[in-house]
């Protein structure tokens, strides 16, 4: 009765995953590829010849025609697309007035035109990438870690940033989409070193965008964060607040009426 | 030492006692009529002068005419029944003991029973209790109502709600008895001797008897052997502190602790997770953090080092290290010779590495050597090659101590 019985649920379990493998093989074997290899190289072509134009009108102020650089601005020359989804997407790019770093502003391309700078800028000498499919399903225990221990020294263990020398800093993270944080990492831009394929891989570079964007966009459960920037500013808010408080309360408990 | 007929001492007005005697000055709001007045400072007063002189309270002889200048307005206003009572307490304390004085209590300057007052207080601390109430149901209400990702003005507000709630739950009864004790309670001070420390005659006794029982069990007088032997241990045992203190002066151990670090001949780098780096992984400008390839490498503190890539001709080679870097990639001890901090905030344009507890900072490009802040010597230069295969190894140990200087350091 029993052997039957369990007999009977092994069948329908092997039957229930056979389908689903088949349903499963099916649908890879059917579905439409994903988008990159599907776009067509005249859709390409298009994307590099309206980058080109924006980069004409927009950037070659600078870099120059040529993307050879000039006195406002360095060669652009195998920059690769990373740097200018970092730069143009951030708001760095176009630059408002020289200073020591370049500041995130609001964006003057939208995502779309940036794609097409960044398509011609590839086209330009090559460079470094942003992988495709999407940057946010890396481990993010994996990609904590990481943070930590590539991250944290600059950009403070939650991503709030900190100061560098001479004027610098490294900026806080919370403002920065996953594509601008992989393309940093990717790029390197500025002062901030590179970490190349050969150093993080794609998979811990995903884990580290995926980490930095929870960690920065997650609800800070206690109200205010005092800026995350640890056991300082919580330590003053404790003592000078917290004890102020308690003095006060015993001042006035022991006061006369 | 006196007697209740001394005309300088305390005096126990049996009229005080006598509740019409009160009932004459409950009113509390009017100064009370003569008789009142003088009942009641004749109680307090005398005790308080006597308190302040303890000697027999000379101050007093003059009687009323002092007590009118001296005594506060306010302490007419304490003359009920209640008040008058507890000054014969204090009387009583005061002539049966000859102890030391005790401080003068100071009575409260408004009066507790003034009813409008009175009748305030107790709504003030009626209100507090209904606030408390309002908190625990409103606590009850957050923890089951609201959703933990509740959200206003961009603070996640469940945790502090909880507080909230919970801080008036807790902090109105207390709040309320506070203000219960303060305006609505008696301000009498008291004081009760202290009973004396140590046990009594008997227990001490006892005790010793037990020692004395438990020494003759032990057979110590007759069993020399034993006796011998524990004397030997004992005194063996005085001399085991020796070698820790003399370990503080003499006989310190030569060994070089603090120079030394976990770097050997032949030792890979390897990253935090184990795997080695070679000479592909970097791209220019990149840096990483490694450790010695050794057992427990990776945990060794002052191991940490950093392995910089720059071009090969921004890489200024100092006389003497000419093998020490390969092909634009050069390591350096990760610890501030400072106040041995991390150094690894690496910004790869000036190629300064900066120590972000005092920003020291270090030229990664010329020696490690400072460039600004606190340090006062250069980062120590590990010493890099790369096997067949290209990974890196160790040419042998920092040439120099890592870290911040110590009294001993060569």
């Amino acid at each position: 009765m029993t052997g039957s019985t369990s007999r009977r649920t092994f069948t329908s379990y092997a039957v229930l995953l056979l389908a689903l493998a088949l349903v499963g093989g099916l649908y890879t074997a059917l579905a439409p590829s994903s988008r990159a290899q599907e776009a067509p190289t005249a859709d390409q072509s298009m994307l590099v010849k309206a980058g080109r134009d924006l980069y004409a009108v927009g950037c070659s102020t600078c870099h120059g025609l040529n993307l050879q650089g000039g006195a406002g601005g360095p060669s652009l020359i195998g920059v690769g697309s990373a740097s200018v989804v970092f730069q143009v997407e951030s708001g760095r790019m176009p630059l408002a007035a020289g200073a020591v770093q370049a500041q995130r502003k609001d964006p003057k391309y939208s995502i779309a035109q940036t794609d097409a700078l960044a398509a011609y800028i590839q086209t330009q000498g090559g460079g470094p990438q942003l992988p495709t499919g999407s940057l946010t399903d890396g481990n993010l225990a994996e990609g904590g870690e990481l943070f930590r221990l590539n991250c944290a020294s600059c950009h403070n263990f939650a991503g709030a940033g900190g100061a560098l020398s001479y004027g610098k800093y490294a900026p806080n993270l919370a403002p920065a989409s996953a594509r601008v944080i992989y393309a940093a990492m990717q790029s390197g831009p500025e002062s901030m070193p590179r970490f190349g394929d050969g150093q993080l891989s794609v998979e811990e570079k995903k884990a580290i965008t995926n980490y930095t964007r929870y960690v920065t966009s997650s609800a800070q459960p206690g109200g205010n964060d005092l800026g995350k920037a640890g056991p300082v500013p919580e330590g003053l808010a404790i003592w000078i607040v917290g004890i102020g408080a308690l003095i006060a309360g015993t001042l006035w408990i022991g006061n006369r009426a | 030492m006196s007697t209740p007929d001394d005309p300088n001492l305390p005096r126990v007005d049996p009229t005080a006692a006598d509740p019409t005697a009160g009932a004459q000055s409950t009113g509390g709001q009017q100064p009370s009529g003569p008789r009142g007045g003088q009942t009641a400072a004749e109680s307090v007063q005398p005790i308080r002068e006597r308190l302040r002189s303890p000697g027999g309270g000379a101050a007093d002889s003059h009687g009323a005419d002092t007590r009118g200048s001296d005594v506060r307005s306010g302490d007419f206003h304490q003359t009920d029944s209640r008040s008058v009572l507890t000054s014969h307490g204090r009387d009583e304390r005061q002539l049966s003991g000859d102890s030391a004085p005790v401080p003068v209590a100071i009575d409260r300057q408004t009066d507790p029973f003034e009813l409008s007052r009175q009748k305030s207080s107790e709504r003030l601390v009626a209100a507090l209790f209904l606030l408390s109430f309002v908190g625990t149901v409103g606590f009850v209400l957050t923890y089951f109502l609201v959703d933990h990702n509740f959200e206003a003005s961009g603070y996640t507000l469940y945790t502090p709600l909880l507080g909230i709630t919970m801080a008036a739950a807790l902090g109105g009864i207390g709040a309320g008895a506070v203000v219960w004790a303060k305006n609505l309670m008696d301000d009498e001070e008291s004081t009760q001797e202290r009973y004396p420390f140590g046990s009594s005659p008997e227990d001490r006794a006892a005790t010793g008897t037990a020692i004395k029982a438990g020494l003759a069990e032990t057979q110590l007088p007759r069993r020399s052997l034993l006796r011998n032997t524990l004397l030997l241990s004992g005194g063996a045992l005085a001399v085991l502190p020796l070698p820790l203190v003399l370990s503080f002066g003499p006989f310190q151990r030569k060994e070089q602790a603090l120079a030394e670090t976990g770097w050997i001949t032949g030792a890979r780098l390897i990253r935090k997770n184990g795997t080695p780096v070679n000479r592909d992984d970097l791209e220019v400008g990149g840096v990483e953090s490694v450790f010695p390839d050794v057992p427990r490498g990776t945990k060794l503190a002052d191991s940490a080092a950093l392995l910089i890539r720059m071009r090969p001709d921004q890489l200024e080679i100092l006389p003497g290290r000419a093998t020490w870097s390969v092909d634009g990639y050069v390591c350096y001890s990760a610890i501030c010779t400072h106040l041995g901090c991390p150094v690894k905030l690496y910004q790869q344009q000036t190629h300064n590495l900066l120590c972000p507890c005092h920003q020291s900072t270090f030229e990664a490009d010329h020696g490690a050597e400072v460039a600004f802040g606190p340090a006062a010597r250069p980062l120590p230069q590990l010493a890099i090659s790369v096997d067949d295969e290209g990974y890196f190894f160790a040419q042998g140990d920092f040439k120099e101590p890592v870290g911040p200087s110590y009294w001993e350091r060569k």
